[in-house]
């Protein structure tokens, strides 16, 4: 559909009378700019400052990632999986490596598991952290996103130290972990726990407890659980709704059932509720890796797997609780050196689906925070 | 507790709590800027930054053109030439082509390689100024790359 | 001529009031040019407050410690290119600007630094000072008007009803603080300096004045004068330029920072304002309790020493520079800096200076207050949604204020109602 077609669309004036005769007026809130987290295109029907009206226009970062994985080899692709949800890339990279290691059969080592679990819960915090800084930055204050990012640098210091890079990290391999543990991680990483229990209670004397923050995102974005399950949301935006899903308890993978942790619930299904589940997602976080570096033991950290990896022909779906959602991975193997067909199930992507929900009937400013409180990467939603 | 309630909220105590924590963050020691260039940042080992051709102690490279780093390679953008020496019928490295700028540094090739001759190593100041500098051949490879250094 | 000049020196009022125009022209350039230093300073002050607080240190580069930054800032705005929208009313855009940097100017000529120390003396000098900061008001709404376009017209509408709406909250807390100037002799006064000489006689500031209705009132005009200002919390128009832009869009280069000179002066206004009303103005701490020749000779080398202390900051900050050969410039410039603060503070601790300078010194350090707490809101709070900023404003500020007012009037005909009561 051309732009003039989608923008008529969207106008539906009745026939006799102009669009200057609506009340009504479309407002573009382009792919540039600063609160979309992205290159997100959403399109309002205003009346005033309520919105009647909300669609989205994605597609802005999509660089072809599903179709350049049928043109690498299963271990090639997985550089490539870091960069859809780039703010926790070693999610994305677990899922993967424990989509195809289900492919392939093999029996991850039990330090190679305890060694995925505490990064991929750093990366959790990390993720988490963005979260904070760039919701309460649309909100309006400025700083607890240079203290959510002070709190972050040190946990990528860690991964830089354990992987080699901060961002991309590309930590694990089909089969384990490449690395061992480096000399001084589970003091790190302890140390790490240690400073975020009062940071994050002080993000709770800045923020939580602030009146204007409480009018901001109380009653906001309201969504049931109901429209929760019929949409697929999945992640915090469901358990802010109140239902009680998380992969990590419901179908346990790398040892998760090992661990002893709460799930956080909301009630209201509100951005307050959402914001608050996540606060406590970090809590329990801490709690998970405190347990996983004390249950560290000695062992392989990664299976024998072969050099050319060539899995039986067959399909497997495995989905893992990523900060953002539940993130799964479709691969379809043909039994050659290279995946037939991977999809991604990206949690931002069918999280967004609830934007049209909650935003409608609220006023503009409150789009920009039902944005941030999706917790949508552009990179996952178009790939 | 209702009257208590009113108070904080009258005097906005929950704005003044949120005020203090904000004072309290200007000590001169919780400030964390890193006055880059003229404090570098430590970086570790393992850090996949500039990619280089080693050698071993008696300054014979390391590589026996075997191209498993090219194969290795998501992008394709290693390209590997030898010749077979008749003598020792063993290959020996004439070039060695690596195009950084599309480079993931993802350190595939460093695992793949078998004498451990290609290795990512910690420098990440990889700023060019020509994007044919940024094809990097054999012996750009064994020196690094030549950039200016500025301290300020 | 000259004898007209010199008599003034030995006169106990204002420029206004003595009718001099020579001192009054004088008084204006000083004043202008205060002003303009003070929102230099503003400029580099914020943005280095803003990053201590948010763990990060501000400008660093342009001199030393960024002390040259606003001037670069300066430099850059006025070279930018002048562009006018297509359909725009010309000689609308070109006065918008102008309009809201007259009005924020005027404001302080009645502002007093000091009991001789303002440009007149109006016996109306509240009155004015917030009539001539409404007329801001008007200059807002020129400026969404002129640039033709649909979203800074919006802009400046919701920003001009919000300053409309916190100012009716603001008069009515300063109402409050002029019923207390005649609680003592029974006959009240609008003019600022007569309102500090008020507080000075009844041996009391009026924000601690019949505890709690004078912090009330200094509340109530503290947040309205934020909002008055367009600052965070209440900046959704200005900094809502995310999504509807604020009234600034079509404003570029030297115009723009026009706009942004009348905001820090009209952040300064309203901040004199808040000083003078409650704080005590140009008064020392404790004027009547610490009274003697000792308390004022200890009180009057105050102003010295900050200026020595800051010489010796600025000092400390210059041995801990990188010895470098690139930074050697920037070393210099601030031992350099350090050197004239120093230089000012000895100045300012010599006898004849001393007494002089006290009452600009206690005057400049509550208004300071004042703007430290704006950079500090601007840091820690979130933004208003517009709805929520229009309920405070009207539901909240304002009935909180109409109760100050009547509270501040039973207190002023306490001793009647008590009569009438007794009997």
């Amino acid at each position: 559909m051309s732009d003039n077609q989608f923008y008529d669309s969207l106008e539906e004036v009745e026939p006799g009378h102009t669009f200057l005769d609506s009340n009504e007026m479309v407002l573009n809130m382009g792919p540039q700019h600063p609160s979309t987290h992205g290159v997100l295109r959403v399109i309002l029907k205003l009346d005033g400052e309520k919105v009647n009206g909300i669609e989205c226009v994605i597609g802005y970062l999509h660089r072809g990632i599903e179709k350049l994985a049928e043109h690498r080899t299963w271990a090639q692709f997985a550089p490539f999986v870091d960069r859809l949800d780039y703010t926790a890339a070693v999610s994305n990279n677990l899922g993967y490596c424990l989509a195809v290691e289900k492919l392939l059969g093999v029996e991850v080592p039990k330090r190679a598991q305890y060694l995925r679990v505490i990064v991929t819960e750093l990366c959790r915090l990390a993720s988490h952290q963005v979260w904070l800084g760039t919701h309460v930055l649309d909100i309006g204050a400025v700083t607890p996103l240079f203290y959510a990012f002070r709190d972050r640098e040190a946990i990528l210091n860690v991964f830089e130290k354990y992987c080699g890079a901060r961002l991309t990290t590309h930590s694990f391999r089909i089969g384990g972990c490449r690395y061992d543990a480096y000399p001084g991680f589970a003091q790190e990483v302890l140390h790490i726990c240690e400073d975020l229990g009062p940071k994050i209670d002080e993000y709770r004397d800045l923020i939580t407890g602030n009146r204007i923050w409480l009018q901001r995102t109380k009653n906001v974005g309201h969504i049931s659980a109901e429209d929760c399950i019929a949409y697929g949301i999945t992640g915090p935006v469901l358990r802010g709704s109140g239902v009680q899903w998380d992969v990590r308890k419901a179908q346990p993978y790398s040892s998760y059932e090992d661990f002893e942790f709460d799930i956080p619930i909301g009630s209201a299904g509100d951005t307050f509720d959402r914001y608050l589940v996540r606060i406590e997602e970090m809590r329990q976080s801490i709690r998970i890796i405190r347990q996983a570096v004390e249950g560290l033991m000695e062992g392989p950290i990664i299976a024998r797997v072969p050099k050319v990896i060539k899995p039986p022909v067959g399909e497997v779906y495995h989905s893992i609780e990523a900060p953002k959602g539940e993130l799964g991975y479709f691969l379809v193997s043909d039994g050659t050196t290279q995946p037939y067909r991977v999809r991604v199930r990206p949690p931002s992507f069918i999280n967004l689906q609830a934007l049209q929900k909650m935003a409608t009937g609220s006023l503009v400013a409150d789009v920009v925070a039902i944005i941030g409180t999706l917790d949508i990467v552009l990179g996952e939603v178009d790939r | 507790m209702k009257f208590m309630e009113l108070v904080r909220r009258f005097f906005l105590i929950d704005l003044l709590e949120g005020m203090w924590v904000t004072f309290r963050h200007q000590r001169p020691k919780d400030l964390v800027t890193e006055q880059y260039p003229m404090q570098r940042p430590e970086i570790s080992d393992r850090f996949r930054g500039q990619p280089r051709l080693l050698k071993d102690e008696n300054g014979k490279l390391l590589c026996t053109a075997c191209g498993s780093c090219a194969l290795a390679c998501p992008e394709k953008l290693i390209k590997v030439g030898s010749l077979r020496d008749p003598e020792t019928k063993k290959k020996v490295l004439t070039e060695f082509d690596f195009d950084l700028s599309r480079c993931m540094f993802c350190g595939l090739c460093e695992e793949a390689c078998p004498a451990g001759a290609i290795k990512l190593s910690p420098d990440f100041e990889l700023a060019l100024y020509t994007r044919e500098g940024m094809q990097l051949d054999r012996k750009t490879l064994e020196q690094g790359i030549e950039r200016k250094a500025y301290d300020r | 001529m000259i004898q007209g000049i010199l008599q003034y020196l030995h006169s106990n009022v204002t420029p206004g009031e003595a009718g001099n125009l020579f001192w009054e022209v004088v008084y204006v350039l000083l004043v202008f040019a205060g002003i303009s230093v003070g929102v230099i300073f503003m400029n580099w002050f914020e943005r280095k407050v803003m990053a201590h607080m948010q763990v990060r240190i501000g400008p660093m580069r342009v001199g030393p410690h960024g002390l040259l930054q606003p001037i670069a800032d300066a430099l850059k705005l006025i070279i930018k290119e002048d562009l006018m929208p297509a359909n725009a009313d010309k000689i609308v855009f070109w006065f918008a600007p102008v309009c809201v940097v007259m009005t924020a100017f005027c404001g302080f000529i009645v502002v007093p630094f000091g009991r001789t120390h303002a440009i007149t003396d109006m016996n109306i000098g509240v009155l004015f000072m917030l009539g001539v900061s409404s007329l801001g008001v008007l200059g807002v709404i020129m400026a969404g008007w002129a640039s033709n376009s649909h979203y800074p017209l919006m802009g400046s509408l919701r920003s001009g009803a919000q300053m409309v709406s916190y100012e009716i909250a603001m008069s009515m807390a300063v109402v409050s603080a002029v019923m207390m100037t005649s609680m003592a002799t029974g006959t009240g006064t609008l003019s600022m300096i007569g309102i500090v000489q008020a507080q000075m006689q009844q041996r009391m500031w009026f924000a601690f004045s019949f505890f709690p209705v004078g912090l009330t009132a200094l509340g109530v005009f503290a947040i309205a004068m934020v909002a008055e200002t367009n600052r965070a919390p209440f900046d959704l128009p200005e900094a809502e330029s995310e999504l509807v832009a604020g009234f600034l869009t079509e404003y570029s280069g030297f115009r723009w920072s026009l706009f942004f000179l009348a905001e820090y002066a009209s952040m300064m206004a309203v901040s004199a304002i808040a000083s003078t009303l409650w704080l005590g103005g140009w008064l020392r701490p404790f004027p009547n309790f610490l009274s003697g020749r000792a308390w004022e000779a200890a009180f009057s080398v105050v102003p010295g020493l900050t200026f020595l202390a800051l010489a010796a900051l600025c000092l400390f900050y210059f041995t801990r520079m990188p010895r470098i050969r690139a930074m050697r410039a920037d070393a210099i410039g601030l031992a350099a800096f350090g050197g004239v603060l120093g230089l000012v503070g000895i100045v300012m601790l010599l006898p004849g200076v001393r007494e002089r300078i006290q009452d600009i010194y206690w005057f400049t350090l509550k208004t300071g207050f004042f703007m430290y707490l704006y950079i500090w809101y601007r840091t820690t709070f979130p933004r208003y949604r517009f709805d929520q900023l229009m309920k405070i404003g009207w539901k909240v500020l304002l009935p909180i204020s109409i109760g100050v007012v009547v509270l501040t009037a039973l207190i002023g005909v306490r001793h009647e109602l008590l009569a009438l009561v007794w009997r």
